[in-house]
């Protein structure tokens, strides 16, 4: 029964020529039975012929409808048949691979990386880059700096500046001003300190934002007495759990109620994510302010301006001001940027060098493959030509090499999937939050396909070369068994000897550009602060609104720093208006004179300035250079006097002893003249790229700032001492926040991140890059020496010493690691150049980096060739002679 | 095939030719004069008919076909019954039983 069944089963496929003729054949069967039949009864031959077509009926209609029927059925035997052989590719190709544990795990990983990494990479950069700023018509807008003319470095900006921009220019629709502040959450449970914007009539409009819910500040809102605010997207998330009915309630700030006008949409990077916004108004002194500058300004061209005319438009205001107001403004130009450039500016190049990278490292990975499918096809040839020799067809060798690349790339795609999920989630925790749209990037479906492609393309090309051979119909070739050749063929083996060069080329090249990072990273951190900054904490607060008078505030101040020093494990205590590092950092005044010295004019002015308690020097450890530190004789009775840093004493004391000179500077108000009682080492300001500025220190009991960093010198670790110190603080005053509390070293390495993320990722990739490349020297000498297996033989058979083996083997791998060493440092010193904006302290050309990574490449290039030549070696010579 | 009477036979062609195939393999013709045998010659069934669905059940899986040699040594095209028009024979079958016992149901006290 199931022998019957199966010769009646038919696995050989018929054309539609063969069904419509067996169609015939059947009805021509019949009829001549038929007609048989009809001629017993005594029918003459065309009487039997005409009944006999008579009883069949509709001749044509019965023609057409069976080859239907047949056609329908072939076709589904057809494709039934044709999945069944792409399965029987698919499981012989699983069990290849499976054969072949370590070549199929190297190839599946090699792409997985690719894949991976390419596509999380990718992913982030798009996110970040490619895709528009959440603003209305961005191109538009635009960000204003002044400049300091004779360096042309770029600064905050000064209120009575603005304004007069604002009266004097006609390039802009609107302008705006946004001033850092800070507000303490108050109300239910203890206060948070929240950074916050204060910004101007235009500001919005300027930046060309929409609010999320309610509305932005109408012109009646920017007026003294007006208490409405704006929050964030994040701040309304996370405090009051999204509630769109909180647009028109109140909040409580800093313990007077505030009116929520509405929200604002996440990703508002400029001039920086804050919680909440606030109307600015401006004080007296601000309107004539034009040298003390701590605002952010941007502006929002006129349709058809382009920020060449604006910039010509800008520079004739910034000349009249010079004219009219020499003191504050001979030195001060304008600079206009567009807001994209500001906001991206940073990140554009290194993310663009990150995406090089990752080409690189995909570029390697397909190398890679195709050097693997490339070996194993010359390993397999054999086993082909037996099946070509068996009666395989070419379209049957192809598909199935085809499907075994698929299979493959399929395995290496999928890991490559996950590796691409998880390297994300990871980028997002790396990625520093002053990137732009940071916190939603997610895998980009169209990243993600390329790459797959990219991979599936390289393993089906490579995968494939070994079946184009059989296109040739010598099929004996491979079977003479020892017509092996005695070394590989020239042409093949020159294929991948430039694949496994090209590998060392590209590794080469991210390797460099990794060491370039690390060493800038290095050259930063060897970087002489000017201060100590192990055991060191600090806490930040704003005693404004607990202690409204300076006398209050004296008090308060003595108070916490009497506690702190009576705690167990504190050293030493000291006040600042600002640490370095703290990047709302210090006031700078743009006025600077001194008594008894003309400033050439056009000569720079500007000073930073400092309030500081006596110990502050020490408990830094900023090394006092002449003169005094303040003392407790420094009251707000005695002569005012000051503190110069080296560069302060160098720019505007260049030959002479500042000590007893007087200087005027106006900060924040009315200028105030001080005496120069010491000169203090440099720090560096805001960053460990920075370079000192010339600062100027004022005794806190000279200037009861309420804005005030405790600055304690811990016996242990600092770190430890952080909840015990807050605590005394809140046994104080439970109500007063505490806007920042960290140790020294935590401050200065968050100033790191975005540099610390750049070098995590170049340097994975290079590491990827040079495994692979590992990978694929070691694949290639193995397979190349158990091609030459009899060459060897033969030589050890005719007296070759082992060392020489190994020595020959060597040097042919040593020999493609000089080449791609030599073409990697090329193409690494056309391509470093692109890394200028991330380096510090090397060129992109740095010798000693080029010169280490070569050696490194090179040595490891020779340990992935020893294996290989050690095992020819150690072969049996007569064994590998036998092999053949 | 606008003949009523054909038009009636369409839906039971099936059922006929899966009796008798159910005897054992036959080829078309074979298929044809037992069916008008056994039927008398009633049903008068159009031989293209026979064909078209003989193919479209082939389609179905319900019959497989060969070519072979009849009594006569003639080549020809043999149809057999599948497991599957086995089945269907037997759901078909008692499905017309049902059919004609409900007609016979109301035909007969009429006659009386």
């Amino acid at each position: 029964m199931s022998e019957e069944k199966k010769k009646l089963h038919r696995p050989i496929t018929r054309s539609a020529r063969q069904i419509m003729s067996e169609v015939e054949e059947e009805i021509a069967v019949h009829l001549e039975m038929r007609e048989a039949e009809l001629l017993g009864r005594g029918l003459n031959a065309s009487e039997a012929r005409e009944e006999a077509l008579r009883q069949f009926g509709d001749m044509d209609g019965t023609r057409e409808a069976c080859y239907e029927s047949d056609w329908r059925m072939e076709r589904n035997v057809r494709r039934k048949e044709y999945l069944s052989q792409i399965w029987q590719d698919a499981v012989h190709g699983i069990r290849q691979l499976r054969r072949r544990p370590a070549f199929a795990a190297v190839a599946i990983l090699t792409l997985a990386v690719g894949v991976g990494a390419n596509t999380a990479v990718f992913s982030a950069a798009d996110h970040v880059l490619l895709r528009p700023l959440p603003y209305r018509d961005p191109g538009r807008a635009v960000t204003l700096w002044e400049t300091e003319r004779s360096s042309g470095t770029r600064r905050d900006v000064a209120s009575g500046n603005y304004l007069e921009w604002v009266e004097r220019t006609t390039s802009f629709e609107t302008l705006g001003l946004a001033e850092p502040w800070g507000y303490d959450l108050t109300g239910d449970g203890p206060p948070v300190a929240v950074q916050a914007w204060l910004v101007s009539a235009g500001f919005f409009e300027s930046l060309g934002v929409e609010p999320m819910l309610g509305r932005i500040f109408l012109p009646e809102d920017h007026t003294a007495d007006s208490r409405v605010v704006i929050l964030s997207e994040g701040l309304w998330r996370r405090r009051y759990g999204a509630d769109v009915s909180l647009v028109g309630r109140t909040i409580e700030l800093d313990s007077e109620a505030a009116t929520v006008v509405g929200v604002l949409p996440q990703g508002i990077k400029y001039p920086g994510d804050r919680d909440i916004w606030g109307p600015k108004t401006f004080a007296e002194w601000e309107l004539t302010n034009r040298s003390s500058s701590y605002t952010f300004a941007m502006a929002r061209l006129r349709p058809g301006v382009v920020v060449e005319e604006a910039q010509a438009d800008l520079d004739r205001v910034a000349a009249a001001l010079a004219e009219e107001y020499p003191r504050t403004n001979a030195n001060t130009g304008v600079a206009i940027v567009p807001l994209e450039a500001q906001v991206l500016g940073n990140v554009r190049p290194a993310l663009l060098v990150l995406l090089g990278a990752v080409a690189l490292v995909l570029l390697i990975a397909s190398a890679n493959v195709a050097t693997l499918l490339l070996a194993r096809g010359l390993e397999r040839e054999r086993e082909l030509g037996v099946r070509a020799a068996l009666g395989a067809g070419q379209p049957r060798l192809v598909r199935q090499l085809v499907t075994e690349s698929v299979v493959l790339a399929a395995l290496g795609g999928g890991l490559g999937l996950m590796m691409a999920y998880l390297g994300v989630d990871a980028l997002a925790t790396l990625v520093p939050p002053e990137l732009p749209r940071a916190e939603n990037i997610a895998i980009n479906g169209r990243v993600l396909l390329f790459a797959v492609l990219v991979s599936a393309f390289t393993a089906l090309i490579f995968g494939l070369a070994p079946a184009l051979r059989f296109s040739r119909p010598n099929l004996t070739l491979p079977l003479q068994g020892s017509s092996r050749a005695v070394t590989a063929s020239r042409g093949r083996t020159r294929l991948y000897r430039a694949l496994v060069i090209s590998e060392i080329a590209l590794a080469l090249v991210l390797l460099i550009g990794a060491g370039l990072l690390v060493r800038s990273f290095q050259d930063l951190l060897d970087n002489d602060l000017g201060f100590v900054t192990e055991q060191r904490a600090v806490l930040q607060l704003f005693l404004w609104d607990q202690n409204p008078t300076p006398e209050q505030r004296e008090q308060r101040v003595n108070e916490i720093e009497e506690r702190f020093e009576s705690t167990p494990g504190v050293d030493k205590v000291a006040l600042t208006s600002a640490l370095p590092f703290q990047p709302e950092k210090i006031d700078s005044d743009g006025s600077l004179t001194i008594e008894g010295k003309e400033l050439p004019p056009g000569q720079d002015r500007r000073i930073y300035t400092t309030i500081v308690s006596g110990d502050y020097f020490e408990v830094m450890g900023i090394p006092l250079r002449a003169g005094r530190s303040f003392t407790t004789e420094d009251r707000m009775d005695s002569y005012p006097v000051a503190i110069i840093n080296e560069s302060g004493r160098r720019r505007y004391f260049p030959d002479e002893d500042p000590i007893g000179r007087r200087v005027t500077i106006g900060v924040m108000g009315a200028p105030l003249t001080r005496e120069i009682v010491g000169v203090v080492g440099d720090v560096l300001p805001t960053t460990l790229e920075s370079e000192p500025q010339p600062e100027l220190f004022i005794p806190f009991s000279q200037s009861l700032s309420g804005h005030v960093s405790f600055v304690v010198r811990t016996d242990t670790d600092a770190a430890a001492m952080l909840p015990s110190l807050r605590a005394q603080i809140w046994q104080i005053d439970p109500d007063q926040s505490i806007y920042h509390a960290a140790t020294v070293n935590d401050m200065i390495s968050d100033t790191l991140v975005e540099r610390r993320f750049h070098l995590v990722l170049l340097v994975s990739f290079s590491v990827i890059a040079l495994l692979l490349a590992i990978i694929g020297i070691y694949g290639v000498m193995t397979f190349s020496t158990s091609r030459r297996t009899s060459e060897i033989g033969v030589r050890m058979a005719m007296g070759a010493k082992r060392t020489d083996v190994v020595t020959m083997i060597l040097r042919d791998g040593i020999g493609l690691s000089v080449a791609g060493i030599a073409l990697g440092i090329g193409g690494a010193l056309l391509l470093t150049r692109f890394m200028v904006h991330m380096l510090y302290g090397v060129t992109p050309t740095d010798f000693t980096t080029f010169a280490a990574i070569a050696l490194v490449m090179l040595i490891v290039s020779a340990a992935a060739a020893a294996l290989p030549a050690y095992r020819a070696a150690t072969a049996d010579p007569l064994a590998s002679l036998r092999e053949e | 095939m606008s003949d009523p009477k054909s038009q009636l036979l369409r839906g039971t062609l099936h059922v006929l030719i899966l009796k008798t195939l159910a005897g054992g393999p036959h080829h078309g013709y074979a298929v044809a004069s037992r069916i008008a045998e056994r039927s008398e010659g009633v049903l008068g069934i159009e031989d293209g008919a026979l064909y078209q669905a003989l193919h479209r059940m082939q389609e179905r899986g319900w019959v497989e076909s060969e070519w072979g040699h009849s009594d006569m040594g003639k080549r020809a095209k043999f149809y057999r019954l599948t497991e599957d028009g086995r089945r269907r024979l037997r759901v078909e079958t008692a499905s017309w039983m049902k059919y004609s016992d409900a007609v016979m149901k109301v035909l007969q006290p009429a006659k009386t």
